[in-house]
């Protein structure tokens, strides 16, 4: 069931010009390094600078509560971190130049083609996230690293390598995508099977550079005639631009249609658990009453933080990972077919992706409703200088819509529930063991996050 | 699961709870009290302004240091209710949290009884599952 | 190269510029005179800048923000409105400073054991050719006390006494004591001495003689001013001395950790009963030898001292405010 969004003449004309995407790349890039240097000169307090509160704040929640859920990749579409390291890379900021500039274009090594580093640098924003959160000069810093660090990627290596294998953002955002009801496809897949030089992947030919129909080759490193999950494809619309027999369509379809097909990676399977972790331990130490476990995250270097460091760690990569492996395996236990146990491992770990995107979604709600506030003041006096642009600057601390925060963190969690526990069952016919543990698994835990957040 | 929750009647009282405020957490941090009662919450900041404002309720005060402040409100509404620090007292302050509780938590009680209703079903349920779509 | 890619590196390349040059475009509009000042806890760098200049006569125009917590902002011995410093906040302030002298400016919201710390100095220079007022020393020199030494009182009342009691006996006591310069030099034990020596009391009890103290003391304060002191010690003393005076504060903690005894405690008979208040005034003025008690010199004006004196003993003597001056 897919309705193709492209077919509407005025859609497919804004995917396809190069102006709109220009403009918008244009705004994220000009917020993305204001954010940055409200954060290295503007006031230490983190609620009162632009920095923290439209990043961690207004960024996040439209992030977490709107892109991803609706939109898959849809901000790696608009995301200026990769920008002027590919203007750089391709020479050009619109269609491809006459003549293509010499970088390294290095091919990415194979070993590091998995998503392996990506579980690693969230892992290591998820751990010093409550000194990054707090302090606008290490946000500003962390910000600043990526940008510079996509920049020199691409200057060496070919396409959107810090994109594709680095960002922390990138990790958790493909994993989710697959549950959007937003998806990049080749209509016909035998149109792609004739074609023979690809310009979908490798970039229009050497004749056509110059002129309005010249396009790249996917940055993403992705075979369009191949997508069948939105994992990795970053909705550039490159493709859409590239490909002469206008073969590729931009589609809304139902949620979740990505895992019906079970997943079989490793790496996949860790980000699930990662991202689960983590929602479940920010939930914990960023909303709940213990004071000694937020001071514990937040000072780096003494003892008590090495202590949080190695429990949080223990629990998204050991506690967690290892009670589902026995939830599985004693799902297989009772199965008549062998499949091994890592297959079925993997194939079920794709359940937990709606239900880790809906543990994120409730543990935002209650971040950024407590705290939207502070984006009416900090639009006025981005720097906590002072300055009232806009009248907004005293609009004072409110939390908002209060009751309505559990009632939706409920109604979100319980759907998470049934969601996941929906996608168990598929997946455990695909390796037809028995998906009962894994639902009595899920269920667990959503009672667990739902004491810490209520 | 919507029904009432069997509670305890108990006749409101007047209750006067003492919470110590530091950088970055309140001491007692988990308040309980009766549904009805006539709360006063004496705020006591053991080393710099720290505020205490409450979620659902809308109330708040704030005290310096050597300077107990008092809050009193009627615990009209039940449930479970974060209170936050309202006056910026540092890096940490955004999660300056505690947590009261007036009566017994029943949206959670609830909430957790759904969950496991829907855990339930999906055991127990077996709907007809449509073959995935191929490629 | 083709117009629009052109275009599009005009667009880019202007507006990162434009964002870029916000900022240091801001700092270069900020209207001149104007004294910026940044506050942050005292152990973490305090007020930035700590000094500056002024003229006499001539308005001075203040922007104040926080760095990390709550602050205040006040001038010491004026009447300067006091503001809140908030943190990313800016609030903006203009004073004009009438004679030349050296005044300092504190924090008035605890932020923390080295709060008293968090002070400054504004040097105003004048064309007047005046001399400045010689500074008159405080009491407890002219006295010669040593307000460093133990001042244990030999005698302490039994019971808490009263001054509206003692007031029925006021009309025995003779005029010597009755001056501002005897109570000010006295401990309340001296005084009970001093009046249980005296033939005209000799009929009365201890306790009343020590009502008749209370009353001596009581009679050397208003009801405005133990008011006031109530207010200041609220204000500056209550969270090292704590709120009902028993040296118990939040801060007590951290100056016992410091200095090796928690601070005063205003409860204790023994001790309040044998401090003179030019001796309590002494303290309070010079502050402490490592004990951790600040020197209120430059911010309290003398009347707020005496003021906060005559509130330090109502931890003694009953007093009836509503009631009294009847």
């Amino acid at each position: 069931m897919r309705f193709e969004l492209t077919r509407i003449p005025s859609v497919k004309t804004l995917l396809k010009n190069r102006w709109p995407q220009l403009l918008i790349w244009f705004a994220m890039l000009a917020g993305f390094l204001f954010a940055i240097q409200a954060g290295l000169f503007g006031t230490t307090v983190g609620n009162r600078n632009f920095g923290i509160v439209f990043v961690w704040i207004a960024w996040w929640a439209v992030l977490i509560l709107v892109a991803v859920p609706f939109f898959g990749r849809g901000w790696c579409a608009v995301c200026p971190i990769s920008l002027p390291g590919e203007w750089l890379q391709r020479g050009a900021i619109m269609a491809p130049p006459v003549k293509k500039p010499r970088w390294l274009n290095l091919r990415w090594p194979n070993k590091l083609r998995n998503i392996w580093l990506q579980n690693l640098t969230f892992t290591l924003v998820a751990l010093f996230s409550s000194v990054i959160l707090t302090t606008p000069k290490v946000t500003a810093i962390v910000l600043a690293a990526m940008f510079f660090l996509a920049i020199g990627m691409s200057l060496v290596f070919e396409r959107r390598t810090f994109c594709r294998y680095i960002c922390p953002v990138g990790g958790f955002i493909g994993l989710y995508a697959q549950a959007a009801p937003l998806e990049l496809r080749v209509k016909d897949k035998q149109v792609c099977l004739t074609c023979k030089d690809k310009p979908c992947y490798n970039g229009t030919t050497v004749e056509l550079r110059g002129s309005s129909q010249a396009g790249y080759g996917c940055p993403w490193d992705v075979f369009p005639g191949g997508l069948t999950k939105n994992t990795y494809c970053g909705l550039c619309m490159e493709c859409l631009r590239t490909c002469p027999y206008d073969n590729i369509a931009v589609n809304a379809r139902p949620f979740s249609a990505d895992l019906a097909k079970p997943s079989t990676r490793m790496d996949e399977a860790f980000k699930a658990f990662i991202m689960l972790g983590a929602a479940m331990v920010y939930a914990g130490v960023f909303l709940g009453p213990w004071g000694t476990l937020k001071l514990a995250a937040y000072s780096v270097g003494t003892t008590a933080w090495s202590v949080y460091a190695v429990a949080f760690l223990g629990f998204i990569f050991v506690l967690l990972p290892a009670s589902f492996l026995g939830a599985v395996w004693i799902g297989k236990v009772f199965s008549r077919v062998k499949t091994t146990l890592k297959k079925s491992f993997t194939a079920l770990a794709t359940a937990l992706v709606p239900l880790g995107l809906m543990f994120w979604v409730a543990f935002s709600l209650s971040f950024v409703l407590t705290n939207a506030a502070y984006i009416v003041s900090s639009l006025s006096d981005p720097f906590g200088w002072g300055w009232n642009l806009f009248g907004g600057a005293a609009f004072p601390w409110q939390p908002m819509l209060t009751s309505v925060l559990v009632p939706l963190q409920t109604l979100v969690l319980v759907g998470g529930l049934l969601w996941t526990a929906t996608t168990a069952r598929k997946a455990s016919l695909e390796v037809n063991i028995s998906a009962v543990p894994v639902i009595v698994f899920s269920t667990a835990v959503t009672i667990a996050m739902l004491g810490l957040l209520l | 699961m919507l029904a009432p929750l069997p509670v305890r009647a108990s006749a409101p009282m007047q209750r006067t709870l003492r919470v110590e405020a530091s950088q970055f957490a309140y001491a007692p941090a988990v308040l309980e009290v009766n549904p009805g009662d006539t709360v006063t919450i004496e705020l006591v900041s053991k080393d710099v302004v720290h505020g205490l404002y409450l979620d659902g309720y809308g109330v708040s005060v704030m005290a310096d240091p050597g300077q107990t402040a008092s809050l009193t409100f009627t615990a009209d509404k039940a449930g479970s209710f974060r209170f936050r620090c309202n006056v910026t007292c540092g890096a940490l302050h955004p999660f300056m949290i505690g947590k009261i509780q007036v009566g017994p938590n029943t949206w959670l009680i609830r909430a957790i009884a759904l969950t496991v209703i829907a855990g339930l079903a999906m055991l127990v349920l077996r709907p007809k599952l449509a073959k995935p779509e191929a490629g | 190269m083709k117009r629009s890619e052109l275009l599009s590196r005009i667009l880019i390349i202007s507006g990162i510029l434009l964002v870029l040059a916000v900022p240091f475009a801001a700092q270069g509009t900020r209207a001149q005179g104007v004294i910026e000042i940044h506050g942050r806890m005292a152990e973490t760098g305090g007020w930035n800048p700590s000094t500056f200049q002024a003229k006499a006569g001539v308005p001075i125009h203040l922007r104040l923000t926080s760095e990390d917590v709550m602050h205040g902002f006040a001038i010491g011995q004026s009447d300067t409105p006091v503001v809140d410093v908030l943190p990313g906040q800016m609030t903006e302030m203009t004073i004009t400073f009438d004679k030349p002298g050296t005044y300092t400016f504190y924090c008035t919201r605890w932020c923390g054991p080295n709060h008293w710390r968090m002070r400054g100095k504004i040097e105003v220079s004048g064309d007047t050719l005046e001399s400045p007022e010689p500074g008159t020393a405080p009491l407890y020199m002219n006295l010669n006390l040593e307000i460093d030494a133990a001042h244990p009182a030999v005698v302490t009342p039994v019971g808490i006494p009263d001054a509206q009691r003692g007031k029925q006996f006021s009309g025995l006591l003779p005029a010597a004591y009755q001056s501002p310069d005897y109570y000010r030099s006295q401990s309340p034990a001296q005084a009970f001495e001093d009046l249980r020596a005296d033939p005209i009391l000799v009929s009365l009890k201890d306790a009343e003689i020590w009502d008749l103290v209370a009353y001596v003391w009581q009679s050397n304060s208003t009801p405005e001013g133990v008011v006031e002191g109530k207010r200041l010690f609220a204000q500056n003393c209550a969270a090292c001395h704590g709120e009902t005076g028993g040296g118990n504060g939040v801060f007590s903690g951290k100056i016992q950790a410091l200095a090796g005894k928690i601070p005063a405690n205003f409860t204790d008979p023994a001790l309040m009963l044998g401090a003179a208040p030019a001796l309590l005034q002494g303290k309070m003025l010079r502050g402490g030898m490592g004990t951790g008690m600040p020197s209120w010199g430059p911010i309290l004006t003398e009347q707020q001292t005496w003021d906060i004196i005559s509130y330090l003993y109502t931890f003694q003597f009953k007093e009836n405010i509503a009631r009294w001056g009847k």
